[in-house]
Parts: C-alpha cells; sequence; structure tokens
C-alpha cells in the first residue's frame, strides 16, 4: 500500500515537474497598478498577447516560454520581494516599472548572475557603452539621448533664430536629472536655457508653474515626466495664453491625446511609430491583442518590440539556455522591429542600448485635421 | 500677481469642496473620513459612466453622478460604519483607509489607470476666461469657485434654517439627547454621510472636466485634509479661509520660492497650526480634547 503511494506520489512529482523545467522560465515585474500603471501595465499586456502567440504557435526551438508575472506597483519595496521570487528557477528576468524598483533587480541580476532585460521602463547606464554583461534595455527612451534629440530638433524648428528654452520637469529624481542635464546642453548649444520649472505629480493646479514658465519668456518648453504633468502643465500655458511652442516626450498615451487636444504649438517626440501610420505590424498587432487587452492596441508598442527582443534572443540561444547562454545570445540579437521603430535594434558585448536610437517628431496638423508626423525619422548613433 | 490671486482662489474652492466632506462626517459621527479623497474619484468616475451612457447630456450626467455619489456616501455610512458603533472610533478610521485602498482597486479593475477626459463624452468645451485685472482661468476653474460658494451657502441655509438642518446639528453636537428627543440621528449621520459624498463628487467632477480622471486623484484629499485641520475639523465656517490660507501659501511658494515647496506646503500650514492652535482657526478647543 505504501509502495504504491509512494510511486504514485513519485509518478505526480515526475508529472508536475517536468514540463516546467522543459521551459524556458521567465520573470517579469511590472507597475501592473499603482499610480504609473497607465506607462509600464500595457507592456505587461503586450508580453501576455506576444507569448500567448508564440506558445500557441509551438514555442521557441520546440519550447513554450513561461512567463511569472508579478505587479510591483513601482514601488521598490515590493520589486524587492519580486526580484528575490522571480530570480529563482528563471533564465531572465524583466523589468517594466519605474525607475524606484531598478536597485532591487539589479543587485539580484548581479548576484545570481541573472540577466536582466528592461522594457517599458527607462533604460539604466548600465546599458549603454560599456554595458554591463547582464543589463539590457529595449525600451524607446533613454535618459541624456532624449534631450539631445529634443534640443536638436528645437535648435533646427528655431531656424537659427535666437530661442528661449524653459523646461518642466516631475518632482522625481529621473526627470529633474534629465531635464537638468538638457538645460546645461541647451546653453552649450547656444540656446537661451531658464531654469528648470519641477512641478509636483500632485499639484491641484498647473497653473503657477507655467505662469513661471510665460513670465520668464519662453520660447520653447520641453517636458519629459509622465504623461499627465508634460500635458498639464502645457494645458496650463495654453489657458494663459502663450504663444510658444511645447516639445513633450510622446508616452503611450499619445495618439489619444494629440487628437483631444488639436494643438498645433503640440509636439510629441518619441522612438515608437504612432498607429495611425496604419503600418501592417499595427494591423497585425490590433487584431492579435483584440478581446486580451484592457488597454488600446496603440499602447503595445513598447512591450511588443521587448517582446520581439526576448524571443530572438531566446532563439538564438538555443535548448537547453542556461542564464550564462543566454546573456550571450542577446550581446548579438539584431531585431527587425517591422517599423514599429525606426530601425532594428543591435546589442554588442559592450551596448546593451542600441547601436543606433531613432526618433520622430508628431503633432496635429489643422490643415489635415489630424496627427501627422514632423519630418522622418532621426537617427542617433550611440557610442 | 492677480493671476496668483486667481490661482489661489480656484484652488481654495476645490479644496474647500474636499474639506467640506471632511468636516461634515466629522460633525456627525466624529469619524475621520480618510476615503474622501477617493470618494472625490469615485464622483469623477461616475461622471464618466453617466457621460458614455448618455453621451452629449451633461446635466443628466451630473445629475446622475452626484446622486451616485450621494447614495455611495449613504450605503458606506450604512454599510460600513454604522456596524462599527460602540467600537473605538480608531477602527472606524481604519474601516475608511481600507475603503479607499478598496475603492482605488475597484476602479483600476474597471477602468484601468488610463488617464480619461469626460468633457468630450459631455459634448463640453472648457475655454479660457479673462477676468478684471488680466488673470485668466478656465471655464471649469469658474465652475469650481462658484460649485463651492452654492455649496456653502446651501449648507449655510440648510444647516441654519430647515429643520432637518438644526436636527442634524443637534444630533452631531449630542447624539444620545437628540435621540431622546425623538429624532433619527442614524438617519442624519447617513444624511451627512450622503452630503459628504455629494461634496467629494462635485470636486471629481468639476476636477475631472478640467484636468484629468486617474485613479490617483484621491491624493489631493489629504491636502484638502489638512485644510480642514487648519480650519478647524468641526467647523464648516472654518473650512473656507483653511482653504484659502492653505491654497495661498501653496500658490505662493510655487512663485516666490521653490516649486517644490508647493507639494508639502499644506502639511507645512497644518504644522504650523498645530504648534499655535491645535483647534484649527475655528474648531473648538473641546473637540481637540475628545479627539
Amino acid at each position: 500500500m505504501v509502495r504504491r503511494a509512494l510511486t504514485l506520489l513519485a509518478a505526480l512529482l515526475v508529472v508536475t515537474v517536468t514540463p516546467a523545467l522543459a521551459q524556458y522560465r521567465i520573470g517579469m515585474s511590472a507597475a501592473i497598478t499603482g499610480p504609473a500603471s497607465s506607462t509600464y501595465a500595457p507592456t505587461y499586456e503586450a508580453y501576455k498577447a506576444y507569448f500567448k502567440r508564440v506558445n500557441d504557435a509551438g514555442g521557441i526551438n520546440g519550447q513554450k516560454v513561461e512567463i511569472t508575472y508579478e505587479d510591483d506597483r513601482g514601488e521598490p519595496q515590493r520589486a524587492a520581494a519580486n526580484a528575490k521570487k522571480l530570480a529563482e528557477g528563471s533564465i531572465l528576468m524583466v523589468n517594466a516599472s519605474t525607475s524606484a524598483t531598478y536597485k532591487p533587480f539589479m543587485t539580484e541580476s548581479e548576484s545570481e548572475k541573472l540577466p536582466l532585460l528592461f522594457g517599458g521602463g527607462v533604460c539604466p547606464r548600465e546599458a549603454f557603452p560599456p554595458a554591463n554583461p547582464l543589463i539590457f534595455c529595449s525600451t524607446s527612451f533613454g535618459s541624456k539621448w532624449d534631450s539631445r534629440f529634443a534640443l536638436g530638433f528645437i535648435k533646427e524648428q528655431a531656424a537659427g533664430k535666437k530661442v528661449k528654452v524653459g523646461f518642466a520637469a516631475q518632482d522625481i529624481p529621473l526627470s529633474r536629472i534629465e531635464l537638468e542635464f538638457a538645460e546645461q546642453l541647451a546653453k552649450e548649444m547656444g540656446l537661451e536655457a531658464i531654469p528648470v520649472v519641477v512641478v509636483p505629480g500632485n499639484t491641484p493646479d498647473f497653473t503657477p508653474f507655467a505662469q513661471k514658465l510665460k513670465d520668464a519668456g519662453a520660447d520653447w518648453v520641453l517636458s519629459w515626466a509622465l504623461w499627465h504633468v508634460e500635458v498639464g502643465v502645457f494645458e496650463a500655458l495654453q489657458r494663459l495664453g502663450w504663444q510658444g511652442s511645447y516639445l513633450l516626450y510622446g508616452h503611450q498615451q499619445t495618439q489619444d491625446e494629440l487628437a483631444r487636444l488639436k494643438a498645433p504649438n503640440l509636439y510629441a517626440f518619441g522612438g515608437n511609430t504612432l498607429f495611425m501610420e496604419n503600418l501592417p505590424i499595427h494591423t497585425e498587432i490590433t487584431n492579435l491583442v483584440k478581446g486580451q487587452t484592457t488597454h488600446p492596441a496603440h499602447y503595445m508598442a513598447e512591450g511588443w518590440v521587448s517582446a520581439m527582443v526576448l524571443e530572438a534572443g531566446l532563439k538564438k540561444c538555443g535548448w537547453p539556455c542556461p542564464k550564462d547562454k543566454l546573456a550571450t545570445a542577446l550581446a548579438g540579437v539584431s531585431v527587425d522591429t517591422r517599423g514599429l521603430r525606426g530601425g532594428p535594434i543591435e546589442w554588442t558585448a559592450d551596448n546593451h542600448y542600441r547601436k543606433n536610437t531613432y526618433y520622430k517628431v508628431y503633432r496635429w496638423d489643422p490643415s489635415k485635421n489630424g496627427i501627422a508626423p514632423v519630418g522622418g525619422w532621426t537617427r542617433l548613433e550611440i557610442k | 500677481m492677480t493671476q496668483a490671486l486667481a490661482t489661489t482662489v480656484v484652488v481654495a474652492s476645490l479644496y474647500a469642496l474636499l474639506a467640506t466632506g471632511y468636516v461634515l462626517v466629522y460633525r456627525a459621527t466624529r469619524v475621520l473620513n480618510l476615503a474622501q479623497g477617493d470618494m472625490m474619484t469615485l464622483g469623477g468616475y461616475f461622471l464618466f459612466l453617466a457621460a458614455a451612457a448618455v453621451p452629449g447630456q451633461p446635466a443628466l450626467a451630473i445629475l446622475t453622478a452626484t446622486l451616485l455619489s450621494a447614495l455611495a456616501g449613504f450605503l458606506i455610512y450604512r454599510l460600513l460604519i454604522r456596524p462599527m458603533a460602540g467600537h473605538p472610533i480608531f477602527a472606524a478610521v481604519l474601516v475608511t483607509v481600507t475603503l479607499g485602498i478598496l475603492l482605488r482597486a475597484a476602479i483600476v479593475l474597471v477602468y484601468t489607470d488610463r488617464i480619461r477626459h469626460p468633457l468630450p463624452l459631455l459634448g463640453l468645451a472648457n475655454p479660457p476666461r479673462r477676468l478684471p485685472g488680466g488673470a485668466v482661468v478656465s471655464t471649469f476653474d469658474l465652475l469650481t469657485v462658484g460649485a463651492a460658494a452654492a455649496l456653502f451657502l446651501g449648507l449655510f441655509a440648510f444647516l441654519r434654517l430647515s429643520p432637518l438642518g438644526i436636527q442634524m446639528r443637534a444630533a452631531g453636537e449630542k447624539a444620545l439627547l437628540a435621540a431622546q428627543r425623538g429624532i433619527n440621528f442614524q438617519l442624519l449621520f447617513a444624511l451627512s454621510w450622503a452630503l459628504a459624498g455629494l461634496a467629494g463628487a462635485l470636486a471629481g467632477i468639476l476636477y475631472a472636466n478640467n484636468v484629468r480622471l486617474d485613479p490617483s486623484l484621491g491624493i489631493l484629499g489629504l491636502k484638502a485634509f489638512a485644510v480642514a485641520l487648519v480650519g478647524g475639523l468641526d467647523s464648516l465656517a472654518g473650512v473656507i479661509p483653511g482653504a484659502l490660507l492653505v491654497a495661498a501659501v501653496e500658490v505662493l511658494s510655487v512663485r516666490y520660492g521653490d516649486p517644490l515647496l508647493a507639494d508639502v506646503s499644506p502639511f507645512l500650514c497644518l504644522l504650523a497650526m498645530l504648534l499655535v492652535r491645535p483647534w484649527g482657526l475655528f474648531g473648538t478647543k473641546e473637540e481637540l480634547e475628545r479627539v
């Protein structure tokens, strides 16, 4: 009787354990809920839809991709717990959350020698040359490079005219550091820079901050923050009768919001093509995520690209794919983003951001009564 | 300077709408309703729901959202707060904290964290308005000021002149004595919660149309809590000067000081008030001792 029970138990264990091992096991922590989730939850949803399709089609190299998802709400304490949990048995961790959650993940990645992919949150310094061998980043936006492009764009639009540039940052370290860098860079580029105005994310009224920028005589304002702050300052400036131009980083909300505001002096720059361009990949994503996500299809670009890169890495890794082999494989991927970005994502041994990054600007065009790109893609080489 | 003054009045009006909810509930039931900010958010989402159901009919949508919010306030009292009678007040306060968390989670479940704008659904616009002196505010800024003024006038008239309002004041002051006089104080307490829901909803509806709607708006409730304490937690009359003071410090700190101070200025006002006059501008000392 006992022997039979033990045999049954052993059989059950085999049945339970074997399939779990014969899979690419990935752990993902994302701000699925919480104040920043409108930026990060779509990445989680894109991953789910993308890898469901991959698995339904037979997986990668004959193996399914099993992703464990954890919600960190963008909070470092939760992220620390998630990092510990996800590191166990995974061959790679994905972080799609606020920069406040990065530290525990990087610590865990370092101690477990586990590759870590940032997909959806701003790319950390460690992904740029000379890259940490374990840290990778597929996100379209990157600190310092975004400011370089944005100020170049403003200068180009100014067409030799002397312009004053204001900066609207949010009271989070990342946004402040980026725009303080931009303020300095603007001076070096010969633009007149107004000191950064830092806006608390919870302000009930953006008018006083907008007034400060208007009073300082800004011809252009650059904002690089969470969406509600970027747009809140713009709307307040508009209300005050400000006649300048406003350039902000285009998060997932861009397409909806440009159409809502219909303001020709509002420019949104970013690394992802807006779905209004209606490329075949956009149609494909729209059809695929129908009924599967709580966010609209045009919020999926960031997560989709990240999932494409991960799929390419796993394909290259082959099977079996231990974590060290996956890190090496990722360091050599080249992914055709099929128009979601301005060019491929190419990683090398010392560059885990990308060899080239691409930016495009959109705005509301009253003559077309729609959103239109302002020029084509601009390429910046990452050295 | 006129712009700063106009902005101060607008921000103060928003805070006053929210702080009224705290004061009404506290006066009636001695409970600090820490879910007031989330009740504001709920009001905004009720508007979004109503606007989606009857697009292009703003009056109907706003009326529906306001009534639903008042009903929510009534139900919160009936289902969550009333059963806490006889337990320490602290327990009821914890119930409101839990309620706030649950409301936020429920909103995210239904509507996700996406930023919403009910204004286009209502078929309304929010054009800027130039005031005498050159200040510019939005149409919904003006409506916020008007709504706060109307709410206060209405509440003063109701509490001073109507039999129900007088009974409400009596029940708030001495519930046992009021009950012995045949006053249904449970109904009056529920009415206070309903009015708090209504005040919160007004704030939520106006803010959602003026700025944005997302599940995190409830954080503004914390600033309004500071307003209620500065004015005096048991004093409706204290809400207006409390709101003006907090809003003025917040707006002026952006204009003349460090903009980062704006976020903490309501709490600096609160701290200063607690050091100088812990019962607030118009609150009663006895109430503080009871707390």
